[in-house]
């Protein structure tokens, strides 16, 4: 783990960091200025160059993806995916908490390099006071001439809205999102088209997440060779690690995706050690749609090639959720399978299924009644679900298929010990006896 | 034109159709429920999954992708390989029927559906027998959700059909869809219920039994009735349909696959317009006059009465005018061979269409559809055959006259005799006629239903309705198209293609191919008759 | 019909709330924000349920009216999201937080409280209509599990003990940073 100076969260702390005035006596705007100086290819290059991989989850370089955009467009919109749902991640509540003109100075440069003409902050429900702070500062920065028409005199244009959702997880999938932009439920599109191509309102549109954006004031003010120099190749620039569970210091933190688990949960600067002398049993390290990791798993890499070595979907929001040794692995089970029962859309047949009868089956097992029959399903139902096998619309299936399968796979003899002595009938009878 | 490679085998198909509709026209049983040709793609089902070669993304060389790729999503492009027939896509197949599966009700004894479920059909030859949750299934309620149609939600696979079909092509948006996850239900707006003019055709695209239409409800087991290929005679449109019936009673009639006329739909005045089959208060006996009186007349006189009679009007009275009035109801063939035969034994009768009846403008679909993005009309007027009847006329030619002409000359007193033909579905001899008929002495009313004319006919020819009978309509756009008979007529009547065809003095039985066929060496239109082609067998 | 089926074909019979002018007025101050209005309907929603406590079928019907689109439309959005309620709820909505972070922490035993407290149930009301008990997943707070959000106050490290305090604190779901009110209905006077 190398020295880091913080870049995203370097403003966290400081008085009156939500206004204006301190936002730019710190040198914010500077790189939106120097962007609006340069055409929109230039910093769209730079961002190429940086390698900017997404941070809402799928990792896909943003450079890369503006670059889909159709070249003779007229309308581009850009959605501010602020939908931040994925347990236990709240990066992006820091964000827009304590440093919104960061983010908004992010979504400028983002549009100008897309010449966007509105961009969507689509936020959660739930980000209420987020959402009142992030309100204000748009009116801020909208009277200092940052939105609106020709922008700094630069002939640019962009206007930028709040969009709050209402409370479902999958408008966090970018098709998902820009269906419930258009005032629908939030069923994610098939895809091709792509947003690229046919987004919101069937205009090419660009979705990136809060701390994706927040990078790019950074990226166009330090330069592309400054952002690959900080952590690996591949994973490179600044990153925000969340931590909750069983440890002392929970919270969002800044660093290189240069460590491992182990020093996410026990370096001082992060987690600072397990709380009550507790022990790591389990971590689920990058969001419960990666999967987990056992406690002889802690030396993987909190970066984006070093998961799928340890049969995770990927590095996911960079949230890790610490679980401890007194903890009954059947609730972690079951806790996650209700999570994506309850948040499936319910289009994809695998997906609305197969989501509600784990949540049944896990249910159950955790309260005594599972059969050796149900740890087998546990197992087999995922392996068939998921857009990566091509058997849904969205991701959102693929994460209860790795959540709940690594859980099985991974604590398959403690699950197996519950219910070794089960069979069929009695289950049925104690159901019955139960219901 | 594209050439596909289809589990193995080389596969003639059109370029950019889904490869599930190249699969199915290819004669393959693929599972599907959300698919349908009508509507929009949302590949939500996941069960017409299939397997397709694509370039390694390394290498570039040809290989089977790992993943599977949904087949109604995916354009032909000539040239692809895809396969339907591998261990993955039957294991997809296999998992997704016992999802369907695991909430069903499965009770299938008292559902309308069964025996032509697809869910059935499905399970029986994609599925397993036995569900692995012994969990308690979700429970969801039955639903009121329109005049004619109920929904039992627990039945439903979600293939939101039924949704995309109001939104899309009735363009009236009842139905929705409430909820999310596995509690997603199909639901209405309560006080606006699903009651567009074309809502029936829910019915018939749910491939399970979870929409059901009230009218058929618990009325047959479907395996039950047999069916007949025929012609809708609710409007000009000419919309192809089956009628489906059991022991000579109409159940249910259902469209028909017609590209050039109604593609998958038939609108519910169609289909639930043929309860007249079986009114009771049908004209059933041939009478003749004989004073105040009528009494029954044998079929086998009919045709040497009538020639006879007309024959000794024409030759005695040829101071007076024939008419012979054909109805925009009657068969192309029925219309030729009784003005043929008149013709024969008074050349002079006049040749008359009769009412037309039409409302005030076609209803287009979807609603506020203009002439581009029109997917379905109900047009004005309300009877199949306007059009076939005027060639006939024109064919024949000599003295013509518009109804309205007829009705004030025979007001006039200018008719000796008549020949009317009637056979509309609802009342339509009005006062002004009734009372210029009563100026022709000698009148022969052909009808489904008594009236005025009929009270004061000099002979009463019971009519068969459009399901006993066959024949060529040409529609509001000139398809001339077949429909064929699909019950017996009812105790005393005769079927009129018949008894037109003994009326003609020709030999054997009336089989309209060969009447269509003396028909087209006269006149061109009937040279080309149009019969839309069948549905691969396992598209529904 | 002999057996019981949801009626759809009849208007429901309850009574629920109709849209003021000024909240309409409000409402069509969203246009000009999005290319179609159908995108001002979860915005509308939003402010609907600020001033008639939810979102009850007139108020669908007439939103629907407004935005051009059908009844069934608004139906099918409103039930898709889970902040939206089609009954009558309490002054105060409390979500609880289940998602993993807190249920490791004790969500369960902060749920519980809240439900002896208020004496009722998941989704439920209490008889004098103050408040409205739900569950939520992940509120995006989980280094400060377990979480109660009260309307829009998130209370953290909530500990069973001071359940009965937070709920009988009257300002328990007061902000203290300035509010925007662009989201609010248009009855509501406090900015
Ligand atoms: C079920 C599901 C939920 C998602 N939720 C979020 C989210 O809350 N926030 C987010 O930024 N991305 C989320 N994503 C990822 C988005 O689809 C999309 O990849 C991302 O917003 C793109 O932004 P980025 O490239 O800047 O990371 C989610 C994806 C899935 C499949
Ligand atoms: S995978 Fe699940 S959440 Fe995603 S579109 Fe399909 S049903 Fe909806
Ligand atoms: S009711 Fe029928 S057509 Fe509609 S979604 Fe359900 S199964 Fe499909
Ligand atoms: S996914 Fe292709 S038919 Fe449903
Ligand atoms: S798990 Fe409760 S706030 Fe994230």
């Amino acid at each position: 783990m190398s020295e880091y100076e913080k870049v995203l969260l370097k403003n966290v702390g400081k008085p009156n960091s939500r206004q204006l005035a301190t936002y730019v006596e710190g040198g914010g705007y500077s790189g939106a200025k120097r962007a609006l100086e340069h055409t929109p290819d230039d910093v769209i290059d730079v961002v190429k160059r940086a390698n900017l991989r997404g941070r809402g989850g799928a990792g896909f370089p943003a450079g890369v993806k503006w670059t889909f955009l159709p070249k003779d467009r007229e309308v581009t919109y850009l959605c501010v995916n602020a939908d931040e749902s994925e347990p236990p991640t709240f990066s992006n509540r820091v964000l827009m908490e304590e440093d919104p003109h960061q983010l908004l100075e992010g979504i400028l440069i983002a549009g100008y390099a897309t010449q966007a003409t509105v961009a969507y902050l689509y936020m959660r429900a739930e980000f209420t006071e987020q959402y009142h702070i992030m309100q204000k500062a748009i009116d801020e920065a909208y009277e200092a001439g940052y939105f609106g028409k020709n922008i700094l005199n630069s002939g640019y244009s962009l206007e930028c809205y709040i969009h709050r959702g209402a409370g479902a997880y999958v408008c966090g999938e970018e098709t998902g999102l820009i269906e419930s932009l258009e005032g629908k439920r939030g069923w994610p599109r098939i895809k091709p088209p792509f947003p690229a191509i046919q987004g919101a309102f069937g205009k090419p549109t660009v979705v990136n997440n809060v701390e994706t954006l927040a990078n790019l004031p950074h990226i166009v003010n330090r330069g592309a060779d400054w952002f690959l120099g900080i952590g690996p190749e591949g994973s490179s620039g600044p990153k925000l690690f969340c931590i909750s569970g069983a440890v002392k210091k929970p919270g969002c933190y800044e660093g290189a995706m240069d460590f491992s688990v182990r020093e996410l949960i026990e370096s001082d600067r992060f987690g600072g050690g397990m709380r009550d002398g507790l022990k790591v049993k389990a971590v689920m390290p990058g969001g419960i749609s990666m999967g987990i990791l056992t406690a002889d798993e802690l030396d993987m890499k909190m970066d984006f090639s070093d998961p799928a070595k340890y049969g995770l979907l990927g590095l996911g929001t960079a949230s890790a959720i610490v679980i401890d040794d007194r903890t009954d692995i059947r609730q972690v089970l079951r806790n996650v399978a209700r999570f994506f029962a309850h948040e499936s859309c319910g289009q994809c047949t695998q997906c609305r299924e197969g989501t509600s009868w784990m949540y049944k089956m896990t249910n159950r097992v955790e309260r005594g009644l599972g059969r050796m029959q149900d740890i087998e399903l546990l197992g087999e139902i995922p392996a068939k679900m998921g857009m990566m096998p091509g058997l849904s619309i969205c991701g959102l299936s693929d994460g209860a298929a790795f959540a709940i399968s690594t859980i099985v796979e991974k604590f398959r003899s403690e699950l197996e010990d519950y219910v070794r002595n089960e069979n069929d009938d009695a289950v049925r009878i104690a159901l019955e006896i139960a219901n | 034109m594209a050439k596909i490679i289809l589990n193995n085998q080389e596969v003639e198909t059109r370029e950019g159709i889904p490869v599930l509709q190249a699969a199915l026209e290819a004669g393959l049983n693929v599972p599907h429920y959300c698919y349908h040709p009508g509507l929009s793609v949302v590949a939500s089902c996941r069960l017409c999954l299939m397997e397709m070669k694509m370039p390694h993304p390394k290498t570039g060389e040809l290989g089977w992708a790992p993943k599977l790729m949904p087949s109604c999503q995916t354009p032909v492009r000539d040239g692809m390989e895809v396969r339907f027939d591998s261990d993955k896509v039957h294991e997809n197949q296999e998992r997704c029927m016992e999802f369907f599966l695991l909430n069903h009700p499965l009770d299938c004894p008292v559902c309308d559906q069964a025996g032509e479920c697809h869910l059935q059909d499905y399970s029986y030859h994609f599925g397993k027998s036995e569900s692995r949750m012994v969990d308690q299934k979700h429970v969801t309620p039955k639903k009121d959700v329109g005049p004619r149609t109920l929904l039992y939600s627990d039945r439903c696979v979600m293939c939101s059909r039924c949704v995309r079909f109001c939104d899309e092509v009735a363009g009236t948006g009842e139905l929705c869809i409430t909820n999310r996850g596995s509690k997603a239900e199909i639901d209405a707006f309560p006080g606006k219920p699903l009651a567009n003019p074309m809502q029936g055709n829910v019915v018939d695209i749910c491939p399970v039994g979870c929409l059901l239409d009230k009218d058929f409800l618990f009325q047959q087991r479907v395996w039950f009735l047999k069916s007949a290929d025929s012609i809708c005679t609710g409007c000009s449109t000419g919309c192809s349909i089956r009628i489906d019936q059991n022991e000579d009673h109409v159940h249910r009639l259902k469209p028909r696959f017609n590209p050039r006329v109604n593609q998958w739909w038939m609108c519910d005045e169609g289909r639930f317009g043929f309860k007249y089959i079986h009114d009771k208060n049908r004209l059933t006996r041939l009478k003749l006059r004989r004073g105040e009186s009528f009494e029954s007349l044998r079929w086998e006189s009919l045709a040497e009465t009538v020639r006879y009679r007309f024959e000794d009007v024409a030759k005695k009275q040829s101071d007076k005018k024939i008419a012979v009035v054909l109805s925009p109801f009657m068969a192309c063939e029925e219309a030729w061979l009784l003005v043929k035969t008149i013709r024969e034994v008074a050349p002079e009768a006049t040749l008359v269409l009769g009412p037309v009846p039409t409302v005030e403008q076609d209803e287009r679909f979807p609603v506020g559809a203009t002439n581009g993005d029109t997917k379905f009309i109900i047009r004005k007027e309300k009877c199949p055959n306007r059009n076939g009847i005027e060639l006939i006329i024109k064919h024949f030619g000599g003295n013509t006259e518009t109804f309205d002409a007829f009705v004030e000359q025979a007001g006039a007193g200018e008719f000796a005799a008549a020949w009317i033909s009637g056979g509309y579905p609802t009342e339509w001899v009005s006062k002004d006629f009734a009372k210029a008929a009563g100026k022709i002495p000698f009148k022969v009313v052909h009808d489904l239903f008594g009236s005025a004319l009929t009270d004061e006919a000099t002979l009463v020819i019971p009519a068969c309705s459009f399901a006993e009978r066959d024949g060529t309509f040409v529609n509001a756009t000139g398809v001339v198209q077949p429909f064929a008979r699909a019950i017996k007529p009812p105790q005393g009547c005769k079927r009129d293609g018949q008894f037109f065809y003994e009326l003609a003095e020709l030999e054997g039985l009336y089989q309209s191919p060969t009447v269509l066929g003396m028909m087209a060496a006269e006149i061109d239109e009937f040279k080309e008759v149009y019969v839309p082609p069948q549905l691969p067998e396992h598209q529904h | 019909m002999a057996w019981k089926a949801i009626d759809r074909v009849n208007a429901p019979a309850e009574e629920s709330p109709s849209l003021s002018e000024p909240l309409k007025e409000k409402i069509r101050g969203f246009f000009d924000r999005y290319p179609t209005k159908r995108a001002v309907l979860i915005p509308a929603l939003h402010m609907i349920q600020d001033d008639h406590g939810y979102v009850g079928w007139k108020a669908m019907e007439e939103v629907a009216e407004l935005l051009e689109i059908t009844p069934s439309d608004v139906f099918d959005t409103v039930s898709f999201y889970s902040h939206f309620w089609t009954h009558p709820k309490g002054e105060k909505v409390v979500m609880a937080c289940r998602s993993i972070s807190c249920d490791l922490l004790g969500a369960d035993r902060v749920l519980d409280e809240c439900k002896k407290v208020l004496g009722i149930g998941d989704h439920e009301t209490t008889p004098d209509g103050k408040y409205s008990l739900m569950t939520e997943e992940c509120l995006a707070a989980c280094d400060h599990g377990p979480c109660l959000m009260i309307n829009e106050k998130m209370h953290k490290c909530v500990d069973p003990a001071n359940v009965r305090k937070i709920l009988e604190d009257d300002a328990n779901d007061k902000l203290d940073i300035p509010r925007s009110n662009l989201y609010d209905g248009a009855n509501r006077t406090s900015a």
